[in-house]
């Protein structure tokens, strides 16, 4: 069993650094050592226990120093794009054929916050003790990406019972607007910890379209801590396509700071074998007039195990708020668990909040439907759990990208499937 | 085409029919009638495959036992139920599920599966002919669809599937007149010395438009009368307790 405690010595080895930081990165250290992996103890984690998890599965944890090599990369043929690659967390090569160069500035992440607090999730103190890799990228104002952005995050196969720290941070100007495709993948085959910190600015007017997508199913244990901040009029809108880790927490905390502005986040996710997965959302609704809207699909196959806690906060001055939130669940199997938390904390009078959560199996009766058309049983509930998942896809608009992200999960889908 | 001999069958320890009798040879249309509860719909969904039921009695589909036939293969084999109720399937466009099904029904069948193209020209002309708006198409799979055009969906996708052997699950309720004849229009103009058909409903209605070649009147899970189809004129005026 793996009591997870990192020596101080450890940040040296990380790097030089100035006096305030290494002081940074020591408290940061000892908020982390006095709680270590958060236990089901702590009620954002009592879904996920992944102090257990980690003891469970990791005989050591290493701290990965070594620098990145150049990584090939199997880039996406189905639609032009501008990218960026990510090894390890590690920034490397960039191109942004598609766009005028000198709005946009993308570099190696440096911190120089140094502001420290004991956080509720001690996964983010131990980010700022160890994070040693990452990038910023900003956008200037007024100007529309013309292609879509992928940033390719790739694992190398020598990851063997490694945790990767880095810290991101992408800042969208004034009226300016970007597509973003993060895209997995994961050559390693041994466990490793993914450790990510997000920082996401929106000014004002300001658009993101992000998608999520893993290239195939993968044994990384990931966690990524995000916070977004929506200046007034922004829109940031999200698709989460998660293929199934053995752990994978998402953390997103959302700001609605300016005046109408709007957050929509979707997810569909097809778990199977021992995947656990988590969506934690804090939607925080601080100014007038801004909307949420929330959508998080589950399937779960095998002994898989999905949790979504969404929270819903209105500030007593966000009048006007419309929040909603709703769950689906399909379970295919007996041994599959699926948790859901929803919570909402109002304080303003006049808002519009709703959530739901539902949870079952695949209708008996559209099997039967199917059957009697000539598919058979696995065909029929195939096609079910596509129909199920493909809503959230299909209102992604371009075509290309949608139908690749479709492909994507059909035949992640297919592969994992064939059990029923 | 269809033999049934004796046929008992039970769901949750109640017995549905008890001893039930049909002979139908290809070409014929046979309607069975009766009042709610008598069996019908039961009967229905034993020659289509639906689990659940504890059946007796002998079951043959052109010389091989039914009721050893799995639901997906009866289908590959030329029996369709048109459904009384059709199942909104949410998420499954129509037009890709027809064409998924007629696919697999072909190859079973040995036959070339279509492409989307030749798909298209076939499902268009089929759904002109039942004056379906080719918006339906696209749409998901019986998804907000009223009454009548769930019940065109469903005699779409039997022409389309080209079945030997038709069950009509009371086709004609929640029909309006113009719909029910374009319904057994639709009907009408795939009879043939080949097909079957099975008409289950409650009303003459219905057999004023197709016509059957036998009617048969089912009541507490026995067929307690055979006739014509002046059987069914005699029903309606008389109703189901008149008959004995």
């Amino acid at each position: 069993m793996l009591n997870y405690k990192i020596n101080s010595d450890e940040i040296d080895k990380i790097g030089n650094f100035t006096e305030e930081e290494r002081n940074f990165r020591l408290k940061n250290l000892d908020y982390f050592n006095d709680i270590g992996f958060p236990n089901k103890k702590n009620e954002d984690w009592k879904f996920s226990d992944l102090k257990a998890i980690v003891s469970k599965n990791f005989s050591k944890l290493d701290i990965q120093l070594s620098k990145s090599k150049k990584q090939k990369v199997d880039f996406i043929k189905d639609f032009e794009h501008n990218y960026i690659v990510v090894v390890n967390g590690e920034l490397t090569i960039s191109d942004f054929k598609y766009e005028e160069k000198s709005n946009i500035t993308l570099k190696s992440f440096t911190n120089n916050n140094y502001s420290n607090k004991k956080e509720k999730n001690p996964l983010i103190n131990l980010n700022h003790a160890l994070s040693n890799k990452g990038f910023f990228l900003e956008i200037k104002e007024n100007y529309r990406f013309k292609k879509i952005l992928v940033i390719y995050y790739l694992f190398t196969k020598d990851l063997d019972e490694n945790i990767l720290n880095s810290k991101n941070r992408i800042k969208i100007g004034k009226n300016s607007e970007l597509h973003l495709l993060d895209y997995f993948v994961n050559d390693s085959k041994k466990n490793f910890f993914n450790n990510v910190h997000e920082d996401i600015i929106l000014e004002n007017s300001a658009i993101l379209k992000n998608i999520y997508l893993q290239n195939s199913k993968s044994s990384g244990y990931f966690h990524k801590y995000s916070k977004n901040k929506l200046l007034t009029g922004s829109h940031y809108t999200s698709f989460i396509f998660p293929a199934g880790l053995k752990f994978n927490k998402l953390d997103l905390e959302f700001n609605l700071e300016g005046e109408r502005s709007e957050c929509n986040l979707q997810s569909a996710s097809f778990l199977d074998g021992i995947d656990h997965q988590e969506i934690k959302t804090r939607i925080n609704h601080l100014s007038p007039n801004c909307k949420s809207h929330q959508k998080v699909k589950n399937v779960l196959n095998a002994q898989s195990k999905g949790v979504y806690q969404g929270k819903i906060f209105v500030k007593d001055v966000a009048q006007k708020t419309d929040a909603y939130q709703l769950s689906k669940a399909i379970l295919l199997s007996e041994n599959s668990e699926f948790d859901s938390k929803p919570e909402l904390e109002i304080y303003a009078d006049d808002v519009k909040c709703s959530h739901g959560s539902t949870s079952g199996n695949l209708d008996k009766d559209s099997i039967y439907y199917l059957m009697t058309r000539g598919l058979n049983q696995l065909e029929s509930k195939q096609l079910l759990i596509n129909a199920f998942l493909n809503e959230i896809a299909d209102t992604i608009k371009s075509n290309s990208i949608r139908n690749f992200i479709k492909t994507k999960m059909e035949t992640q889908l297919l592969n994992g499937y064939k059990k029923h | 085409m269809l033999e049934i001999k004796n046929l008992k069958a039970s769901i949750n320890n109640k017995d549905i029919l008890k001893g039930f009798n049909l002979k139908i040879l290809p070409g014929e249309v046979h309607a069975i009638m009766g009042p709610n509860g008598s069996g019908k719909s039961t009967l229905a969904n034993i020659l289509s495959g639906k689990e659940g039921y504890t059946i007796s009695g002998d079951l043959k589909y052109q010389g091989s036992r039914l009721d050893e036939i799995p639901i997906d293969e009866r289908a590959q084999k030329g029996i369709f139920l048109a459904f009384q109720y059709p199942t909104e399937i949410p998420g499954v466009n129509t037009s890709n599920f027809l064409r998924t099904s007629l696919n697999k029904v072909r190859k079973a069948q040995g036959k070339k599966e279509l492409d989307a193209l030749s798909f298209l020209k076939i499902v268009k002309e089929k759904s002109n002919e039942l004056g379906m708006d080719e918006k339906m198409l696209s749409r998901q799979l019986n998804v907000g669809f009223s009454g009548g055009e769930k019940k065109k969906n469903e005699i779409l996708q039997m022409k389309i599937l080209d079945p030997n052997l038709i069950i009509l699950d009371e086709t004609d309720s929640g029909l309006d007149i113009d719909a029910l004849k374009i319904v057994a229009e639709g009907v009408n103009s795939s009879r043939n010395s080949k097909k079957s058909f099975l008409v289950i409903t409650h009303y003459q209605r219905l057999l004023n438009f197709i016509k059957p070649d036998f009617v048969h009147v089912l009541s507490d899970g026995r067929i307690i009368k055979s006739g014509t189809k002046d059987l069914a004129i005699e029903l309606e005026k008389t109703g189901y307790k008149g008959i004995n």
